[in-house]
C-alpha cells in the first residue's frame, strides 16, 4: 500500500480545498474589504456599532426580523417535517407525485409569486371571494398587508428548503428500527416519538438553521406582502446603501449579522451534537 | 413491504394539503399568464395568448432565458462538485477545525446579497469580470455553496462510514471510494443540492444587477426590468412555461421508468 | 437588438469595447439617419467617431425605447454618439462605480435624492452650465450637481365610486368623510409635503418641512394606510378597490383614469411637482461631451415626445407652446397644473432628505 505523503487526513483536506480557496477569494476576501467601510464610514471608529445600542428603530427592525424569522422557521419545520415524514414513507410512485408539487413552485420567481400572493389574499382575492360565495364568512378576512400575508408568503418560499433535507436525513433511518418498535408492541405513536423522531433530528436542525439564516434575508417578500408596513433587516440594509449611501451602517449591521449567527451556531453547539448534524460519526 | 409502519391517514391527508398550498400560486399563474391585459392580473373579458406570442417572438425574453440557463447550469456543476468534495472531506476529517469550515460555509447565506455585491464588484473590476458570463457564475457559484454543503452533510451523517472505511481496508483509492462508494448512497442529496444551487443562481436578481449591464441580461433581471411601469405577464408565462416542460420532462421519464419495469 | 448583437461582441474581446462600442453606435447611428431621412448626411458620420459615447442609464423598461426617440435619435442627428442603458442608476450603484474608478455612465435619470446624497460626497460632476443653457430649465430646478430633464408630480387620485364630489387633501385625512384605506409612497418624498399642504401650510412656506408636523398628520390616518413600493403596484392597489384614495406619481394617475372608465380620476390640485434630474458621475467616460449632450436632451421636441409616451412633463417652459391640447391636462409642468402645485425644495433634501427617509420608514413600521 501507498505510504500516505501527507497523511489521511491531508487527502481529505484536498477535497475541502476547491471550495474553501474559491470561497476565500472570491467571498470573503472581497466581503472583508467591504464589511471593513463599517469601521472607516463616515468617521473611523466603533461610532456605527454604537447604533446597535442607541438607534431605537434599528432596534424595532432586528426584533421584527427575529420574530417574523422565528415564526417562519417554527411553521415550515412543521409543515416540512410532516411531508418529509409521509414521503420517507410512501410508496416511491406516491413520493415522486409528492417531489413534483414541491419543486413545481421554485419555477416562480420571488416577485411574481408575491403578485400570485396578492392576487389570492387580497380583500377581494381569489380566497375571500369564494369564501364569501360559499356564506362562510361575511366581511373579508384581514389575509394580507400585515404579518400573517407575510409569514404565508415566506413559509410558502422555504418549504422545499426545508423538506428536502428533512426527507434526505429520514431516508437515512434504518426503517427496520421502526419495524422492530411496532413488533415489539409500541403504538404507531410511542414508535414515532421514541425512534423516529430521536433519529431525524439531525435533520431537523441542519433544516432549522437553513430556513432561519435564509429568511433572514427576505426582502421582495415583506414588503409586498406587507402593505409597506413591515422593514426587516435586508431591506433595512438595502436602503443604507443603495438609497440614503450610509455604507458604514449596511455594513456594520451585515458584520452584526455573521456574529449574531455565528454566536448562535456556537451556542447550538452546545446544546445539541453539530458533529453529527454536519456528518461526523 | 417490509412491515414498516406507514403514516396514518390524517397525517397523509395534511402532506397532500400542504403540497396544494405549494401548488396554490400556480394555480394563479396559469390563468394570469392568459390576461388580456396588459398588466399582472386575472383575465377579465377573454383569455389570450398574446403573452405567450411576446415571449416566443421577442429575441430580448428568449436571450435572456437562454443567458440565465447557460449561467444556472455553470454555476450549478461548479457549486455540486466543490461543495460535494467539501462536505465529504469536513465528514472524514471530523476534526474541530473541518467543523468551523463547514460553518464558514454558511456565511454566503448569512450576508444580504447587497453588501456581497459591493465587495465582488470591486473584485471583478480589476479582474476585468464585470458583465461577463464567468463572472456572474462565479459569484453564483460562491453563494450557492451553503445549499450544497448543508444538504449533502445532512445525507452523510446517516452514510454509514464504516463502509468507506471497509473500502480503503479492501484497497480502493480515493477516487474508487468516492464514486463507488460515498457517492452512490448521497446521491439523492447531491441531486436535491443541484436543484436548489440551480434554482439559487436562476432566480438571483441582486448580482446580477450589479455585476452585469448591457452585455450580460439575465432572467430575473428582465423580469424587473421596467417593473416601476408594469407588472409584464410575460414573466408569469414564462413561469407557465418552464411549469409545463418540467412536468412534460418528468412524466416523459416516469413513463419510461414504468415500461422499464413492466 | 443592440443588447444581443453587443453581448456576441463583447465575448469576443474585452479589449475591443471601444471599438465594439462604436460600431454599434454607427449601426444605430445610420438606422437614425435613414429614419429621419437623413442619409444623405451619412458623411458625418466620419466625424461622428471622433466624438465619445454617451451613455446615458435609466430606470429601464419603457423608458428606454421613450428615451431613444426622444433623445438619442436628435443627438445622433446631430452627430453625436449616445446609447440607452436601462441598468438603473441607484445612488449605491454609482457610489460603487465612482469609487472603484471604473465610472461607465455618463448621464443618469436620478432625482433630488440623488444630487442631495450623492453631490455632498463628491461623487458628481458639477453641472457644466458654459454648455448647458440655463435658459432652457425653470431656475427652480438647476442645481449645482443636477438639471431638470422632466418633470413629474406627486398627486391624489380617488376611487370615484368610494369618493363622491372633487376631494380635497383635506379629505384624504378625514375617514369619517370619506371611509376607506388610503395609499402613501414607501418615501417620504412627496409625503410629507402633502401632509403639510393638507394641515393648511402654504405652498410657499412649504419648506424647512416641520417634519413633527407633518407626522403629526400622517399618524392621525395612520391605520387606514397602505404604502406601495412601485409605481405599477400603487397602480393595481388602486385599481384593485384595496384602497379608496392614494397619493401617487401623476404617470400613475393619469394611465388609471385613462384605462378606469370613470372609475378613477385625480387632481393636480394642491400637487407637489418634482424634477427628474440629470446627474454626471464623477470621472465620467466622455467627458465635456456628456454635458453637449444633456444640451442637446434640453430641445423642446424630444421633451413633448417624452411627455406623449411616458407622461413625464417638459423640464424646458419653452415646450408649452409645442404641447397638444390634448396633452394639456396631463402635463405636470403644464402653466396651469403648475401654478396650484408647490414646487420640491433640493436645498432641504440635501440637508435632510437621508435622515427623514429614515423617519419615515421607521414611522410607518413602528
Amino acid at each position: 500500500m501507498r505510504r500516505p505523503a501527507f497523511g489521511e487526513t491531508g487527502i481529505y483536506w484536498m477535497l475541502v480545498m476547491p471550495a474553501l480557496l474559491m470561497l476565500i477569494g472570491f467571498y470573503l476576501f472581497p466581503l472583508v474589504r467591504v464589511l471593513w467601510v463599517s469601521v472607516m464610514e463616515p468617521t473611523p471608529g466603533l461610532g456605527n456599532y454604537a447604533l446597535l445600542f442607541t438607534n431605537s428603530s434599528i432596534h424595532r427592525v432586528l426584533l421584527t426580523t427575529l420574530r417574523i424569522c422565528l415564526l417562519t422557521t417554527a411553521i415550515t419545520l412543521l409543515l416540512g417535517y410532516v411531508v418529509a415524514y409521509v414521503m420517507a414513507q410512501a410508496s416511491e410512485r406516491t413520493q415522486r407525485w409528492m417531489m413534483l408539487g414541491i419543486l413545481l413552485p421554485l419555477w416562480i420567481s420571488v416577485l411574481v409569486r408575491a403578485f400570485a400572493w396578492v392576487t389570492l389574499l387580497r380583500r377581494q382575492g381569489i380566497i375571500n371571494n369564494s369564501l364569501m360565495g360559499m356564506g362562510v364568512i361575511d366581511d373579508p378576512l384581514p389575509l394580507i398587508w400585515n404579518e400573517l400575508g407575510i409569514t404565508i408568503g415566506m413559509v410558502h418560499y422555504m418549504l422545499p428548503f426545508a423538506v428536502l433535507p428533512l426527507l434526505t436525513g429520514m431516508r437515512g433511518i434504518d426503517r427496520r428500527c421502526l419495524a422492530a418498535a411496532r413488533g415489539l408492541g409500541a403504538s404507531r405513536m410511542q414508535s414515532f416519538m421514541r425512534v423516529f423522531l430521536p433519529l431525524s433530528l439531525p435533520g431537523v436542525v441542519g433544516a432549522s438553521i437553513l430556513v432561519f439564516i435564509f429568511s433572514l434575508g427576505f426582502l421582495v417578500t415583506p414588503a409586498i406582502l406587507g402593505g409597506g408596513r413591515t422593514l426587516m433587516i435586508a431591506e433595512y440594509i438595502s436602503v443604507q446603501i443603495l438609497d440614503v449611501v450610509q455604507w458604514g451602517v449596511g455594513t456594520m449591521l451585515a458584520t452584526t449579522l455573521i456574529v449574531f449567527i455565528f454566536a448562535l451556531l456556537g451556542l447550538l453547539a452546545r446544546v445539541v451534537d453539530m458533529r453529527r448534524l454536519f456528518g461526523a460519526t | 413491504m417490509d412491515g414498516a409502519p406507514t403514516a396514518s391517514r390524517p397525517v397523509r391527508g395534511l402532506a397532500w394539503a400542504i403540497i396544494c398550498f405549494l401548488l396554490l400560486p400556480i394555480a394563479v399563474v396559469f390563468p394570469v399568464s392568459l390576461t388580456d391585459k396588459r398588466y399582472l392580473s386575472l383575465p377579465e373579458d377573454n383569455l389570450s395568448l398574446q403573452h405567450f406570442a411576446n415571449l416566443f417572438s421577442s429575441p430580448e425574453w428568449l436571450s435572456s432565458i437562454g443567458q440565465s440557463f447557460v449561467i444556472a447550469c455553470a454555476a450549478t456543476v461548479l457549486t455540486v462538485i466543490v461543495g460535494t468534495l467539501c462536505a465529504i472531506g469536513c465528514w472524514r476529517i471530523g476534526s474541530k477545525l473541518a467543523d468551523f469550515v463547514r460553518v464558514l460555509m454558511l456565511v454566503p447565506i448569512i450576508v444580504p446579497t447587497i453588501v456581497y455585491a459591493l465587495g465582488i464588484y470591486r473584485l471583478w473590476v480589476d479582474l476585468r469580470l464585470l458583465d461577463s458570463y464567468l463572472g456572474l457564475i462565479i459569484a453564483h457559484s460562491v453563494t450557492g455553496i451553503p445549499y450544497v454543503v448543508i444538504i449533502v452533510s445532512t445525507a452523510l451523517a446517516h452514510f454509514d462510514a464504516r463502509l468507506e472505511q471497509a473500502a480503503r481496508n479492501l484497497g480502493a483509492n480515493l477516487r474508487q471510494r468516492l464514486w463507488l462508494v460515498i457517492l452512490p448512497g448521497i446521491l439523492p442529496a447531491v441531486v436535491s443540492s443541484a436543484i436548489f444551487a440551480f434554482i439559487h443562481s436562476w432566480d438571483e436578481l441582486v448580482l446580477a444587477l450589479f455585476l452585469a449591464s448591457r452585455a450580460v441580461f439575465t432572467l430575473p433581471r428582465r423580469i424587473w426590468d421596467g417593473i416601476n411601469e408594469q407588472l409584464d405577464p410575460t414573466m408569469a408565462a414564462v413561469a407557465v412555461l418552464l411549469i409545463v416542460v418540467t412536468m412534460v420532462l418528468l412524466g416523459a421519464e416516469m413513463w419510461l421508468r414504468s415500461r422499464r419495469t413492466a | 437588438m443592440d443588447r444581443i448583437q453587443s453581448f456576441a461582441e463583447d465575448q469576443a474581446e474585452i479589449l475591443a469595447d471601444e471599438y465594439r462600442a462604436g460600431r454599434v453606435s454607427r449601426r444605430q447611428m445610420l438606422a437614425g439617419l435613414g429614419a429621419l431621412g437623413l442619409a444623405a448626411v451619412a458623411p458625418g458620420a466620419a466625424r461622428a467617431q471622433a466624438r465619445p459615447e454617451v451613455v446615458v442609464v435609466n430606470f429601464g423598461g419603457e423608458a428606454v425605447p421613450a428615451f431613444r426617440e426622444a433623445f438619442q435619435q436628435p443627438f445622433v442627428a446631430g452627430g453625436g454618439r449616445m446609447v440607452i442603458d436601462g441598468s438603473g442608476p441607484s445612488n449605491g450603484k454609482i457610489k460603487t462605480m465612482v469609487q472603484a474608478r471604473n465610472v461607465t455612465w455618463d448621464i443618469a435619470d436620478s432625482g433630488v435624492a440623488g444630487t442631495g446624497e450623492l453631490g455632498p460626497l463628491g461623487l458628481l460632476e458639477e453641472i457644466d452650465y458654459s454648455i448647458v443653457d440655463r435658459a432652457k430649465v425653470d431656475p427652480a430646478f438647476t442645481y449645482k450637481f443636477g438639471v431638470a430633464n422632466y418633470m413629474f408630480s406627486t398627486v391624489m387620485a380617488w376611487d370615484t365610486r368610494k369618493v363622491t364630489g372633487k376631494p380635497t387633501l383635506a379629505d384624504f385625512f378625514d375617514i369619517q368623510k370619506f371611509p376607506g384605506r388610503r395609499m402613501l409612497r414607501r418615501s417620504n418624498q412627496g409625503m410629507l409635503e402633502l401632509a403639510l399642504l393638507a394641515d393648511g401650510v402654504p405652498a410657499d412656506q412649504l419648506y424647512p418641512l416641520d417634519m413633527e408636523r407633518a407626522f403629526k398628520k400622517l399618524a392621525t390616518i395612520k391605520q387606514h394606510l397602505l404604502f406601495w413600493n412601485s409605481g405599477a403596484e400603487s397602480q393595481s392597489l388602486l385599481r384593485d378597490g384595496e384602497v379608496v384614495m392614494g397619493l401617487l406619481w401623476n404617470t400613475r394617475a393619469n394611465l388609471l383614469k385613462r384605462d378606469g372608465g370613470g372609475r378613477m380620476d385625480y387632481t393636480y390640485n394642491q400637487g407637489l411637482l418634482q424634477p427628474g434630474l440629470w446627474v454626471v458621475p464623477k470621472g465620467n467616460p466622455a467627458g465635456k461631451e456628456a454635458f453637449r449632450a444633456i444640451a442637446s436632451m434640453q430641445a423642446p421636441e424630444g421633451q413633448v415626445k417624452l411627455l406623449a409616451s411616458m407622461g413625464n412633463g417638459p423640464a424646458n417652459p419653452q415646450a408649452a407652446s409645442l404641447v397638444p391640447a390634448e396633452l394639456k391636462a396631463v402635463n405636470p409642468s403644464d402653466p396651469a397644473n403648475v401654478a396650484v402645485q408647490a414646487k420640491i425644495s433640493a436645498e432641504w433634501y440635501e440637508k435632510n432628505g437621508a435622515a427623514a427617509l429614515q423617519r419615515f420608514l421607521d414611522f410607518i413600521s413602528a
